[in-house]
């Protein structure tokens, strides 16, 4: 990336993309592939599907790049929205069992001490304040939902809880989220 | 349907950017998206404010290869049109028909005088049909698709619209038709101008799962200019 950052950042590359240019694609590759792999593999778990993710996901680009708009934020919350769906899709088809059953693949879905981790890398200080201000069963469902992919059912057996009872979870940490992010 | 109360509305948008929907119920907020406005303040709030906790991903590097079939999939072509796709192209119809249709749209502008200034307007009809059962007006107030003939789904499918630009290898998802034949948008993609067509086909609820039509197209018209 030799360009300066105007010429080469996500946004300017899915504008061009959107009139139809497929280097800017492959700069828009080049630039988020990583990135975005490692967010389908965190999801899906097997590198093979992660991989058809990630395809599917830069197609979706392609095909839906005028549908960006800055009103969204940023371009790379938006790509990682689309990587995050095509990953939830996969689990959908194959199974979370099947996705898992792979020891050697490893296991290990985020638990709160995590948080630390997000802390200095950007401007999540805020969203970080308020998780911990989640009780911990409210701030396990958003992120295993979040970074893992986690359904609703998976969390109830990861939890060892109640359906309804994670539902509810969900929906009061949600709700107190959005207080303390707009406080 | 999409909730009214703000609170119900947060969880939903904060339960479909977490991905806890269900296909069928991401697809209702999807297609709504492009037509209301407090929902899409949600869902792009939950977006940017959850977007750092993708961080603890680890990067990775793709497989070798992966670029390489991303390209092969988007030249023209890669995948075959679809079968309806003689049928929606404008010059299979805007010959038989139009007559009929253009009275249609006539009468429908006369009588619809809070419509966005019209640029381009579309009558649809049956691929065989000679009268016009919806008609489109894409102006800078926005995109209005109207029933002018009350037509139905069958029951358990909706209709959803596309939009095929002139040379385009695939149709472009214009959104889910409410029950009451009325489907507005903030725009038209550029892409669709003189030249293109717009197609209604028929689908499982929620729209099609794949993005392109699944069930098969029953209403066609092209874009004219005004």
């Amino acid at each position: 990336m030799d360009q300066p950052a105007s010429l080469s950042s996500a946004e300017v590359l899915i504008e061009a993309v959107g009139r139809g240019s497929q280097l800017a694609l492959k700069r828009l590759y080049v630039l988020e592939s990583r990135r975005l792999y490692g967010i389908a593999l965190r999801i899906v778990r097997r590198p093979e599907i992660a991989a058809e993710v990630v395809q599917d996901a830069f197609v979706q680009v392609w095909q839906n790049a005028r549908a960006f708009t800055p009103e969204r934020g940023a371009a790379a919350a938006w790509l990682t929205g689309i990587v995050r769906f095509r990953a939830l899709d996969a689990v959908r088809k194959h199974g979370r069992e099947v996705l898992t059953a792979d020891p050697a693949l490893g296991d290990a879905p985020v638990e709160p001490d995590v948080l630390a981790a997000i802390d200095a890398k950007t401007e999540a200080a805020a969203l970080r304040r308020c998780l911990e201000l989640l009780d911990d069963n409210q701030r396990r469902c958003v992120m295993l939902a979040f970074v893992d992919g986690f359904s609703h059912a998976d969390i109830s057996g990861r939890l060892a809880a109640p359906l309804g009872t994670v539902k509810s979870w969900v929906r009061r940490g949600l709700l107190a989220l959005k207080v303390c992010l707009q406080s | 349907m999409i909730p009214t109360d703000p609170d119900e509305l947060t969880v939903l948008a904060g339960e479909y950017v977490l991905g806890l929907l269900d296909s069928a119920q991401s697809r209702e907020i999807e297609t709504a998206l492009a037509r209301h406005g407090a929902l899409r303040e949600a869902v792009f709030f939950w977006e940017r404010q959850l977007h750092p906790l993708s961080l603890l991903a680890s990067p990775a590097e793709p497989p070798a290869g992966t670029w390489s079939a991303i390209a092969a999939r988007l030249q023209p072509g890669a995948k075959a049109a679809p079968d309806w796709w003689n049928t929606a192209a404008p010059w299979r119809w805007s010959t038989a028909g139009f007559a009929a249709a253009a009275a249609t749209l006539v009468l429908y502008l006369a009588v619809a005088p809070r419509a966005p200034a019209p640029v381009l307007v579309a009558a649809l009809h049956a691929p065989n049909g000679e009268v016009a059962s919806w008609v489109a007006i894409a102006g800078t107030g926005g995109f209005a698709l109207t029933a002018v003939a009350r037509e139905n789904p069958p029951r358990g499918r909706v209709f959803e619209l596309w939009g095929i630009a002139a040379h385009a290898a695939r149709p472009t998802p214009l959104g889910v038709i409410p029950a009451d034949g009325a489907l507005r948008l903030a725009s038209l993609p550029s892409s669709l101008r003189r030249g293109a067509s717009l197609a209604i086909s028929i689908e499982p609820p929620g729209g099609s799962p794949t993005g392109q039509p699944t069930g098969p197209v029953v209403f066609v018209g092209a874009l004219h200019a005004t």
